[in-house]
């Protein structure tokens, strides 16, 4: 069953076209890879579906309800998260305020009670905190509660930025390129959580990445996109014989790869 | 009622024109800075304020060595520009390489907080060299083509009025599209200007294209700031009497005149400078008239505001510019 | 020496940890200011170092209760009581209340700057709407335009005006944040900056065609708060009325600061982007920063239009807007105790020592000791020292002086977990990763 289609998607930026009439299909608690060459049309495939960028034509549905003109903060309350390529936290906030940002939507406070620092709010302030938490042990990050999120290591920035798209409680879970930039370790790391979260957290995941180690691990479906537009789209396997793919792509360093 | 504004109209039109040639030029300076930092320069009023006193000051003392007399008006007046533009543009790039410069990186409200502060040291650093000079901050330059021209418009159409204006009018509205043309010419068709346009587009890539990018950046403040300096040197003979407070609202409006052209735009900036110029002119003249004296003339700042909020209301990226996106 | 040195070191050490030695010091401290302000009578010196106790409670590592009783002994008791001797006691109250006001609308300002990261450089308009709001109602003006009701209002209807100015002034600013605060953040700098401008020339001209704010001429003999029968006229009264608001204020802003919509506040200044989609609706957010800190600027006109009984335009200019600015700045963005410091040194700065190192230097010239040209009296260089202040601050300590805080959870509460649904996720949890670790170890 699909959780998110989109079809003929695309996104003209004055004259350049950097996704071309995209259609696919997202199946529910999968892993679905978008990969391709640098300037690719990925990361803009993900801003038109978190609402940041409107798509020029096209229509996104997500369990049947279009997403296309809804402003990211109403995106978000339907289930949606993502992190970013280049990251993008609350830098000289601590790193368990960071996820507890996260939660903003699951906390009933009101203007009024918080003011007035009504039980409730205290409660629900706790809770809040102890949920944060939570989240960041999940991550492996717990013992950095009180740190600030700029002071984190690069890979554990990344993390932390999957830990606030955790809090939101999403149904689909975007990731850009999530290990760009980590070492071996910290890469085996993610591999494992992502696979950690997909089947404790009924999470449909989408990622970027440009490892393809870790995309033909991880993934069981892949897109490829080249000059905006999707020149590919399967399994792993099928992907890393598609001629296609391999000349536009992968190159020569894919069949090493592959072998 | 339509009569009635129809009568003052031409003298509104030249009015509006010399000031809103005052705007435009001010109005520059705004929208460069800002397509190229994104930074809002609240010195820059500043600078248009100093360049005013600098002008006055060379005219004062150029009378009182009795140069003047002899002297066509003229070539004094060049001189004046030439000099006060010169200052004006190092004064500009001193306050980019000294409070701008090292907060590049910084969050943009320090930046735009710095700017704040310089433009305030620049009105009490002007006010008390005036004041420990000349005993008061208020100026009164020596006067310049203030012989009046009339211009016969009521025989173009008999429903207008006649019109007059200061020679000064000529000036002011010459030099400043003398100013412009240039900078249009300079910034469209030299070397320096195609860096200008890059490194407006993208810093980083120009950079790495092998563009100076400091440099570029100085010589935006450079230029920005002498134009507004000779825009001051224009303000102070068009209107005779200066303060150290004038650039403050004149600053606001020329920004607002930025942002009605689409800010980062330079050809939007002129046409914005004009409009809103013109507009002002109208306002004050009709204003009374149009609501039936509920507002009067002491409006037209109000008025200008008001202008910046439904621009930015109805179309924020003003009328020649493009919507941009934060690249995500 | 080195052994001295260390003797030394080892004592302040000491100190540095010790409450008790931290409460008997700052015990001293304040019995002897107090005790020298009440036996001087009129000492700046001496008041001013009174004030500068509660700085000393704020490093002291006593208990937050503790600090808050000190701290009320200090304003409510001492500061009034040893002032009280002199005959400088009404002007020191009047600085006390001033410094009170300021306060406020510098932390209301810390909001927006400090925690939303928005310029607001025409905050005194918010204070110019409180101030009118209660004088134009407070004074015979409201039966130029209103048909029913007696005017002035009497002195009991103040209280419930420090609610409506504070109202009042927070639909000015969402009417004047909406069109800004959609589009662009760094527009708000500038449209705000206008908006203090227009808010006055409003003010000045709003004579015609009804008359509402009579405009240059003010507004005067503005009904003074009446409570219990008791008439509020002198500043050693008024600056109870400013005491109870602003510990009002800080109560109010801590809360906010540490909840949900504090932390949305600055998650917006971090990263708007990253802020929205984490599900922040980043206008009403802004908005809220806006509304917020323009009421308690509105709050504070209400209660500075009945302490001087008299309003006019030339109250509300650029310069106030500025001042409340160098506060924040100074002090901390973003930091409570920060913004409370910055507000405190800068009324004072402003109200006394500018004022007093004008008259000193004008005695050195009266002597002919020094000659400093009037142009150049301490007075009339505010514009030179904000502007210093503001250049400085920003290139070398963002910061301020004392600067934000994250506050510190302790992760061990956090793990047990206090509130029965967290306990319960947490069970869950463990239980699903004990699954997941096989998983991940069979396919490894
Ligand atoms: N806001 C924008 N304005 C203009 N061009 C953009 C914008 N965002 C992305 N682009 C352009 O769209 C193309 C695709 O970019 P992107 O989606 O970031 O690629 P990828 O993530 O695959 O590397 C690039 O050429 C990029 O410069
Ligand atoms: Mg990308």
């Amino acid at each position: 069953m699909s959780i998110l289609t989109v079809k003929n998607l695309t996104k003209r930026f004055d004259g350049l076209v950097a996704n071309q009439d995209i259609s696919f299909d997202v199946a529910k608690g999968s892993i679905t890879a978008v990969i391709g060459p640098n300037g690719a049309g990925k990361t803009t495939f993900f801003n038109m579906v978190t609402g940041v960028y409107k798509p020029t034509e096209g229509s996104i549905m997500m369990e049947g309800q279009s997403l296309v003109g809804l402003k990211p903060h109403t995106i978000s309350r339907k289930g949606i998260a993502r992190t970013f390529q280049n990251i993008r936290l609350f830098g000289s906030i601590s790193v368990l305020e960071n996820v507890m940002v996260g939660l903003h939507n699951h906390l009933k406070g009101s203007l009024l009670g918080i003011m007035l620092s009504l039980p409730s709010s205290k409660r629900e302030e706790t809770f809040a905190q102890e949920e944060a938490y939570r989240i960041l042990e999940y991550v492996g990050l717990a013992e950095f509660l009180n740190d600030e999120a700029q002071s984190l290591s690069y890979g554990a920035q990344r993390r932390l930025e999957i830990a606030r798209a955790l809090a939101t409680k999403p149904k689909i879970l975007l990731l850009d390129e999530p290990a760009a930039g980590m070492n071996p370790r910290e890469t085996k790391e993610l591999t494992d959580l992502i696979f950690k979260m997909r089947e404790e957290l009924d999470l449909t995941i989408i990622l970027i990445e440009h490892d393809m180690k870790l995309v033909m691990e991880i993934s069981e479906h892949i897109i490829v996109l080249d000059h905006g537009e999707k020149i590919a789209e399967g399994n792993p396997e099928e992907i890393r014989h598609n001629p296609k793919v391999i000349e536009a792509y992968l190159g020569t360093g894919a069949a090493s790869t592959a072998s | 009622m339509l009569a009635e504004i129809l009568h003052t109209l031409p003298q509104v039109l030249i009015d509006g024109l010399a000031l809103g040639a005052i705007y435009a030029i001010v109005a520059l300076g705004y929208t460069m800075v800002y397509g190229i930092l994104e930074l809002i320069n609240f010195a820059h009023g500043e600078i248009f304020m100093t360049g005013a006193f600098i002008g006055t000051a060379i005219l004062i003392t150029l009378t009182g060595l009795g140069w003047i007399a002899v002297m066509p008006a003229l070539l004094a007046l060049l001189l004046v520009l030439v000099i006060t533009s010169v200052l004006t543009g190092f004064i500009g790039m001193g306050i980019e390489r000294i409070a701008y410069r090292p907060l590049r990186k910084a969050p943009k409200l320090i930046t735009l907080i710095t700017a704040i502060g310089v433009s305030f040291l620049l009105q009490d650093l002007v006010r008390f060299i005036t004041e420990v000079k000349r005993g008061n901050y208020i100026l009164t330059g020596p006067s310049m083509f203030t012989d009046r021209v009339e211009v016969k418009t009521s025989s173009v159409l008999s429903v207008f009025n006649d019109a007059s204006f200061k020679e000064s009018f000529i000036i002011v509205f010459v030099v400043a599209a003398i100013m412009m043309i240039t900078l249009d010419f300079f910034i469209n068709k030299t070397k320096w200007g195609t860096a200008m346009r890059a490194v407006a587009q993208d810093r980083d890539t120009s950079a790495l294209m092998g563009v100076n990018v400091n440099k570029v950046i100085g010589l935006v403040f450079f230029l920005g700031s002498a134009l507004g300096g000779a825009t001051g040197v224009l303000f102070a003979i068009q209107y005779g009497t200066i303060d150290p407070y004038i650039g403050f609202i004149l600053g606001l409006k020329a920004f607002t005149a930025a942002v009605l052209g689409g800010i980062g735009n330079i050809r939007g900036a002129m046409f914005g400078g004009i409009l809103l110029g013109v507009l002002e002119m109208f306002a004050s003249a009709n204003l009374t008239l149009m609501t039936n004296g509920v507002f009067g003339a002491e409006y037209k700042d109000v008025f200008a505001f008001a202008i910046l909020i439904l621009v930015l209301l109805f179309k924020p990226e003003g009328i020649f510019g493009k919507v941009v996106m934060e690249k995500v | 020496m080195k052994k001295y040195i260390d003797l030394m070191k080892s004592y302040t050490d000491k100190v540095k940890d010790n409450k008790l030695a931290q409460g008997i010091l700052l015990g001293t401290y304040i019995l002897v200011t107090t005790l020298s302000l009440y036996l001087s009578g009129k000492s700046v010196i001496a008041f001013l170092l009174l004030l500068a106790s509660l700085l000393l409670l704020h490093f002291t590592k006593l208990g937050r209760n503790t600090k808050w009783g000190i701290a009320a002994l200090v304003l409510v008791v001492l500061l009034p009581l040893s002032a009280s001797q002199g005959d400088a006691y009404q002007s020191y109250m009047e600085v006390g209340t001033l410094v009170g006001i300021y306060v406020a609308m510098a932390l209301g300002l810390n909001i927006v700057v400090g925690l939303a990261g928005l310029l607001d450089l025409g905050f005194v308009a918010f204070f110019a709407v409180g101030a009118y709001t209660y004088s134009i109602f407070a004074t015979p003006q409201a039966a130029n335009f209103l048909s029913f009701g007696t005017f002035p209002l009497g002195g009991e209807y103040f209280w419930v005006f420090i609610l409506i100015g504070g109202f009042v002034a927070a639909i000015f600013g969402i009417l004047l944040g909406i069109p800004v605060l959609r589009v662009k953040g760094d527009y708000l700098a500038i449209v705000t900056l206008g908006f203090g401008e227009i808010i006055r020339i409003v003010f000045n001209n709003l004579d015609r065609p009804i008359n509402i704010t009579n405009g240059a001429m003010g507004l005067s003999s503005i009904t003074p708060p009446k409570l219990f029968g008791l008439t509020f006229t002198f500043p050693s009264q008024f600056y109870y009325i400013a005491l109870v608001i602003l510990v009002l204020t800080i109560f109010v802003v801590r809360r906010l600061e540490y909840s949900k919509i504090g932390r949305a506040w600055k998650a917006v200044r971090e990263n708007d982007i990253a802020a929205q989609s984490m599900g922040i609706h980043l206008v009403r957010t802004k908005l809220t920063a806006f509304a917020i800190g323009a009421s308690f600027s509105g709050m504070m006109g209400v209660v500075f239009a009945a302490k001087q009984t008299f309003v006019d335009p030339t109250s509300f200019t650029l310069l106030e807007s500025i001042t409340i600015l160098v506060m924040v700045l100074l002090g901390g963005m973003g930091s409570v105790p920060g913004v409370i410091l910055g507000a405190a040194i800068m009324t004072i700065l402003n109200m006394q020592v500018l004022t007093e190192l004008t008259n000193w230097l004008n005695q050195l010239s009266l002597n002919n000791v020094i000659s400093i040209p009037d142009a150049l009296s301490p007075a009339k260089m505010q514009r030179f020292i904000f502007g210093a202040i503001l250049i400085l601050f920003a290139l070398y300590r963002p910061q301020g002086l004392i600067p934000a805080k994250n506050p510190i959870f302790n992760a061990a509460k956090l793990k047990n977990g206090s509130t029965p649904k967290g306990q319960e996720k947490q069970k869950q949890e463990v239980s699903l990763k004990k699954e997941s670790a096989s998983y991940v170890n069979l396919d490894s």
